[in-house]
């Protein structure tokens, strides 16, 4: 007789539901890293290295206007420095978006056109942050040019890798059902092109966006004489191990902010068609396998080419 | 009424040792209210006639005209995926292929996802409907432009056996209502028996080898015998054209 193996009950109940819910993994990790710098911080013994409350009034005082100390050396606030790294983030995130999706198009159009820039996409790609940092300082002085160009620098291959991927991974087979029904090509154009590409869009504008960030506050730590990258330079060079985590973790809640209030958002709304399955298992001609093909296909590509695989998730929405 | 004439149709890909042949010298007339079959083995060409046909593909050489009354005819095509954008509901899916988004041209396409049994699922969009419910929009939208003749390549050859089974009900009792000429590709030659007025049989190599009339009043159950009988003699044509692996 042919005997069914089944897991015990017992094995089974283990932790409450609650817990080995995702959203508590996601609440976990912060109290996590609290607790392994509590350790570091009671291991280490240092003067310099400071505690979560330090960093925490340090930070409060600096939101609040209230520091003594530091606006004998400072000439602006926190506001007005982040204000300033902001605008030049925003800048650089345009222009970004905007040149490497004119040179993604035309790289995923003709192939002559894709010949004429991969190599040097790959290099830029390749190149770190710091090389153009000084770069920039050296050629552009210490004004907002130099960074703004940072964020163009780190963005636009990412755009760029992104969109060209989204251009040849067009759906053929909607294209072909379309010209069967004769159906005008603008009318294509806007219902089946667009947001054929909207997926690796979306992962461009997120991608330029994280790696915009670095690029910009390298160079404003050696390129500027303002901002929130010049602002930690100032904490360092002041021995002041408050400042230079404070602020860090001031970018890393706003980056979060941000990718929670207004990406998540927008990609909702732009992805509302999406079923809440396995995007794999989908029928043929859905976007959403194609999209992770693209993906994968993409990955493939760029071990084989030995570039940084984090390159482009089109289909990650 | 409307007429598909093909003369001397040939289709060819690639070039020298990577040549293909697609079609050979293909010569058709299609007329009126008729259901007609394009059978044979994978690989015969049966899809790219359809593709030639529809103007998705362009033929390297022959001539093809499709009227309707003297004017040039509009085709609605069936594939074998359902083929909807997954970003449009299924009524856009519909309006997507229409010339105008009038009150009129909504009405319309409600009629015929009514006809399809979907008339209450036109918000939905086609990640949340199942296989079978997907290739009853793709139907719906080709019926919704109120073609003079419809191409369908395989549309059920993706579903299961009883999805099959019902859409072809569905699709047979459209085509007796809305009296369309229709062309329609399979490799099922139960299929073909139950469903057409005419069988072409179309061998390896793209050559049109037979044209077989079936003679039996409609709706046809494949339980019956006559049906079952006419399919064995489809069968045994294959077999005489040698079309049947063995």
């Amino acid at each position: 007789m042919a005997t069914v193996a089944t897991t015990a009950p017992s094995a089974q109940r283990g932790l409450p539901k609650w817990v080995k819910s995702p959203t508590f993994a996601r609440i976990l990790f912060p109290f996590v890293v609290l607790g392994i710098w509590y350790f570091i911080y009671y291991t280490l013994d240092s003067r310099i290295f400071p505690s979560p409350q330090q960093v925490a009034v340090f930070m409060w005082e600096e939101i609040t206007l209230t520091s003594g100390v530091r606006y004998s050396s400072v000439a602006e606030n926190i506001y007005v420095q982040f204000g300033i790294t902001l605008m030049r983030l925003t800048v650089g995130f345009f222009i970004a978006l905007v040149l490497g999706t004119i040179i993604g198009l035309a790289m995923g159009i003709s192939k002559k056109v894709d010949a004429f820039f991969h190599d040097w996409v790959m290099a830029v790609l390749a190149m770190p942050a710091l090389v153009y940092a000084l770069f920039l300082g050296l050629a552009l002085g210490f004004t907002s040019r130099g960074p703004i160009l940072a964020v163009v620098i780190a963005g636009t291959p990412f755009v760029i890798i992104n969109i060209r991927e989204g251009v040849r991974n067009t759906p053929r087979e909607l294209i072909d059902m379309a010209r069967s029904f004769e159906v005008p090509q603008n009318k294509v154009t806007r219902h089946v092109l667009l947001p054929s590409l909207m997926p690796f869009f979306f992962a461009a504008i997120r991608y330029a966006y994280a790696v915009g960030w670095k690029g910009l506050v390298i160079t404003e730590v050696f390129a500027s004489d303002r901002g929130m990258g010049w602002t930690i330079k100032f904490w360092y060079d002041a021995h002041r191990a408050h400042g230079v985590i404070g602020y860090a973790i001031f970018f890393i809640i706003f980056a979060l902010a941000l990718e929670k209030l207004v990406f998540d958002p927008l990609a909702n709304r732009a992805f509302k068609w999406r079923p809440r399955i396995d995007a794999v298992g989908l029928a043929e001609g859905d976007m959403t396998a194609v999209a992770s093909e693209a993906v994968l296909l993409l990955e493939n590509q760029e071990v084989e080419q030995g570039v940084d695989t984090t390159v482009a998730k089109g289909g990650n929405f | 009424m409307a007429e598909i004439k093909v003369e001397g149709l040939s289709k060819e890909f690639g070039v020298g040792e990577d040549r293909v042949v697609a079609l050979e010298n293909v010569n058709l007339d299609v007329k009126g209210h008729v259901f007609v079959s394009l059978v044979g083995p994978s690989g015969c060409g049966k899809s790219t006639l359809l593709n030639i046909l529809s103007g998705i593909e362009n033929p390297s050489s022959g001539k093809v005209t499709i009227t309707q009354d003297n004017r040039e005819a509009e085709p609605g095509y069936v594939f074998q995926a359902a083929r909807l954008l997954p970003w449009r509901s299924v009524m856009d899916n519909l309006l997507f292929v229409q010339k105008d988004r009038s009150e009129e041209t909504r009405a319309r396409c409600q009629k015929y996802l009514e006809m399809v049994q979907l008339g209450d699922k036109v918000d939905k969009y086609p990640g949340e409907l199942s296989g079978g419910m997907q290739q009853r929009v793709g139907i719906a939208r080709a019926f919704s432009i109120e073609p003079d003749v419809l191409f369908m390549d395989e549309p059920f050859s993706h579903l299961d056996a009883i999805t099959a089974r019902s859409l072809r009900r569905e699709l047979h009792d459209m085509w007796r209502q809305t009296r369309k000429t229709v062309l329609f590709v399979t490799h099922d030659v139960g299929e073909a028996v139950e469903l057409s007025n005419r069988i072409l049989v179309f061998a390896k190599g793209g050559k049109l080898e037979d044209d077989l009339q079936i003679d039996l009043p409609f709706p046809r159950d494949p339980a019956e015998e006559e049906v079952a009988v006419a399919k064995a003699q489809v069968l045994r044509k294959f077999e005489e054209l040698d079309l049947i692996a063995s």
